[in-house]
């Protein structure tokens, strides 16, 4: 098993693509970064706006704090795409490679493969994860400075204390990672069903796209849905920087996601052990 | 037409209660001199904002005050957060300015203490404030509440607890009430979706009105009392 | 002894598509064993329900007398494997690719080993090169490198030589060879060319649409008395009557106007040729192929199989 693991890691670490996820959330951050460096002031203006009109504030408001909350605002909706990058490819890339029937000829289980394939990918996921954290939120940090946080909500004002910051953003990257693993494992079913790993990827993507779509759909129709949809859980992160925190909310979206990714994963072995290899 | 019915009232006012003006006018008078004799202060406060649809947790900070109206809240580095009034906060604020008219408005108890209530009506009809009524400690020369009618702000009522700074008319524990017009938060750059999986659940009789009551609680620690605060300290800082 | 291999009545369906059709054949030890047909006859299929890639729709398949699919993880560590193509990481060097199958392998394989093969296969000095780089030879000869990693005693290739030039197919048979007789492996071959399972195999098999057609030792199955000689002549009126009349009668095989097909061995062909111009007969070619040569290009060529 650890062996099968290692061979995996050392397969995704080698492979010069992986790093390109690593090198985009890097982009995307600075981006972010630097535009808020140059033009914070006049996008926070406007979008406390209406806040400022009864309420005086003062100090540091576009600290490290907000922007890495405005860093993942953006950047969440873009990592499962990366995380499908991995995931998507790991059954589907070796079988579009050949590499696949060449694995499968060895003394290894396909379920054992399979799981190796999903620790694999997430270990993937948790180095993005972290590595977000690191240019994200300890960058913004560095170029923002500490502060207490602002967190306008659509339907509420949160300011939480500099001192209070810091273990809700641990949390959130700990919820994302679990959501994250819920895209990772879907797109390792989807990977396991094609023989190119353009298919898997796209497909991850598209599910993803369309039931946030349904999730954030404002219909009575898909109401009585959305607590099943594993999108609309994705976002549990932010129940984080609520004051009091939802906990029994954010517990049961983990446990949705939770519940989909081993749904995926035992979908993604039953399948497989299935799946005559053709390619 | 509002100067009229503000006429109106305070005859009405005169007309029913029946009690001298003269003494009211002159627990009023003395009572503005002993609240204007703090020039400034700078005070170590504790602060609970309660507003609807906001939650800020309880900010420690000083606050720095100087006559007449500047104020200012510093939290060592963290924000500060003030509602944006047109009117400061302050006991000395809340107060009119100016020649007034006062009248007696009768007794009441608050906390087992017998207070005197007056209104005062500043007779500069231009000034935010249209009506003051205040329940004052005769006994001891305080004012325990205020409740102030203000030409653009609405009605914002004060409570004071007394302690060791008595003297100077500061009190250790304020609940500040007032009407807090609703505020939007645009939607889809609030750095939100429209709907967080975990929203706490909402009381559905909670009907929003235009305007709310919110209330703001300042314990003040201690304070530094007359020292001289350069005017430099209430400017806006980033 | 038991065979090393051996399927009974094997059979798999894509579709309505029929792969493999009751197909049972054995492979006795120290045998390499020719795996024939046409493009689409059923070689992989059949080879890849051997390695547990593909599931049987029914059959058997036993190996050193063990059901497949009841020692599967056991049965791999004792075969060594080339699918189709020997697809690799090509981002790896050819080194890491051999490395990490080795470590698959359930053996602890140390880098000895490694170089040995490499050695084996004539890949030292290239194998820090990504495979990427690597022609489609080199990869062929690192596909053998990894099938012979963990010391199988059966090697399963698939079309070994596809994709090679002459000379890559020359030393990809002087290896196959070598490995038979120097490292006494069991080897599966599968090829859509007789002459090269002719070359190297000493037993075979010949399927077509799934089904067998004919399996038996290359010596018998491949009786040079059992070859075809095409005659083409300028036709002569008198033709049917002088070779009824002759010695040659006993060994046509087909008679057209102007090519009379003879069943014999070719060594006699000078002696035709000399009675045909004494006949006063033109000859104007004469081709010489095995009659099995001859029967798997019609299949080939999509004839219809007569049993």
């Amino acid at each position: 098993m650890i062996q099968l693991l290692k061979i995996e890691l050392y397969k995704i670490f080698k492979r010069p693509r992986t790093y390109i996820s690593f090198g985009i959330i890097t982009a995307i951050v600075l981006v972010i970064q630097l535009a808020m460096l140059s033009d914070g002031k006049s996008f926070l203006g406007f979008v406390m706006s209406g806040v400022n009109e009864q309420f005086d504030i003062q100090g540091n408001v576009l600290n490290g704090y907000l922007v890495t909350y405005i860093i993942l605002q953006s950047l969440l909706i873009h990592i499962p795409l990366l995380v499908a990058l991995v995931a998507g490819d790991a059954l589907a890339g070796e079988a579009a490679g050949g590499t696949l029937r060449l694995l499968l000829t060895k003394p290894i289980s396909r379920a054992k493969l399979v799981l190796m394939k999903f620790t694999s990918s997430f270990i993937y996921t948790v180095l993005l994860i972290i590595w977000l954290a690191i240019v994200g939120l300890f960058g913004s940090l560095l170029l923002f400075g500490p502060g207490d946080m602002i967190n306008l909500k659509s339907d509420a004002f949160v300011m939480l204390l500099q001192h209070d910051v810091m273990w809700r953003y641990m949390m959130a990257f700990l919820f994302a990672t679990l959501a994250m693993t819920t895209i990772a494992s879907l797109a390792l079913l989807l990977s396991a069903f094609a023989d190119n790993s353009i298919g898997p990827i796209v497909s991850t993507m598209g599910i993803v796209v369309v039931i946030t779509i349904l999730s954030n759909l404002e219909l009575p129709l898909f109401d009585k849905i959305k607590p099943f949809l594993f999108t609309t859980h994705m976002i549990g992160w932010k129940g984080f920087f609520d004051d009091p925190v939802p906990y029994g909310a954010i517990g049961f979206s983990a446990l949705v996601m939770f519940l989909y990714t081993v749904v995926f994963l035992a979908a993604t072995i039953f399948y497989f052990n299935k799946k005559d290899i053709k390619s | 037409m509002r100067k009229l019915l503000g006429i109106w009232v305070v005859c009405m006012l005169v007309a029913t209660s029946g009690i001298k003006a003269g003494e009211a006018d002159k627990l009023f008078y003395a009572l503005r001199t002993k609240v204007l004799t703090v020039k400034d202060y700078t005070a170590d406060v504790r602060m609970k904002i309660d507003i609807n649809r906001m939650k800020i947790p309880q900010l420690k900070g000083t606050l720095f005050f100087k006559s007449p109206n500047k104020m200012r809240l510093e939290r060592h580095g963290g924000l500060s957060i003030l509602p944006k009034k047109n009117i400061n906060l302050t006991l000395s604020n809340l107060m009119p300015a100016g020649n007034v008219t006062v009248i007696d408005a009768g007794s009441a108890v608050i906390d087992g203490k017998k207070v005197r209530i007056i209104k005062v009506i500043p007779e500069d009809d231009m000034g935010q404030i249209i009506l003051s009524k205040l329940w004052i400690d005769e006994a001891n020369m305080l004012i325990l509440k205020t409740e102030t009618t203000s030409r653009n702000d609405g009605t914002i009522a004060m409570d004071l607890t007394f302690g060791k700074y008595a003297s100077y008319a500061l009190p250790d524990h304020v609940t500040i009430t007032m009407d807090v017009k609703d505020y939007k938060l645009p939607k889809g750059i609030t750095m939100d979706y429209n709907d967080t999986p975990p929203p706490p659940p909402k009381d559905p009789k909670e009907k929003k009105p235009k305007t709310q009551k919110g209330t703001i609680q300042i314990n003040y620690l201690s304070y530094t009392i007359n020292k001289g605060i350069p005017d430099a300290k209430f400017a806006d800082k980033e | 002894m038991e065979p090393i291999i051996e399927t009974r009545d094997l059979s798999k369906s894509f579709g309505s598509f029929k792969a493999v059709d009751n197909l049972s054949f054995t492979i006795g030890h120290g045998d390499v064993y020719g795996f024939l047909g046409q493009n689409g006859a059923g070689k992989s299929t059949t080879m890849r329900m051997m390695l547990g890639l593909i599931y049987p729709d029914s059959g058997n398949i036993y190996i050193n007398g063990t059901e497949f699919n009841n020692s599967r993880r056991h049965l791999l560590s004792q075969i060594g494997a080339i699918i189709e193509r020997p697809d690799m990481y090509g981002y790896l060097s050819g080194y890491e690719n051999l490395k990490i199958f080795a470590a698959l392998s359930d053996k602890n394989i140390k880098a000895d080993r490694l170089h040995e093969v490499l050695e084996i296969v004539g890949l030292r000095g290239r194998e820090k090169d990504k495979v990427k780089a690597y022609s489609q030879g080199m990869k062929q000869r690192l596909g053998i490198a990894i099938a012979l990693v963990h010391k199988p005693a059966l090697l399963i290739l698939d079309e070994p030589t596809n994709g090679l030039d002459p000379q890559g197919i020359a030393e990809m048979r002087m290896l196959i060879q070598s490995l038979s007789r120097d490292h006494g492996k069991t080897i599966l071959i599968s090829s859509h060319l007789l002459y090269e399972i002719e070359q190297i195999a000493t037993s075979m098999i010949i399927i077509h649409k799934g089904r067998k057609v004919v399996e038996g030792k290359v010596n018998t199955l491949l009786n040079p008395d059992d070859s075809l000689v095409e005659v083409m002549i300028n036709p002569v009126e008198e033709i049917t009557l002088k070779l009824a009349s002759s010695a040659w009668y006993e060994n046509i095989h087909a008679f057209e106007p102007n090519m009379i097909t003879f069943k014999m061995n070719p060594k006699q062909i000078p002696q035709l040729n000399r009675w045909l111009v004494s006949e006063g007969i033109d000859v104007l070619e004469i081709r010489s192929k095995h009659s099995l040569e001859a029967y798997f290009l019609s299949l080939t060529n999509d004839s219809v199989i007569k049993n």
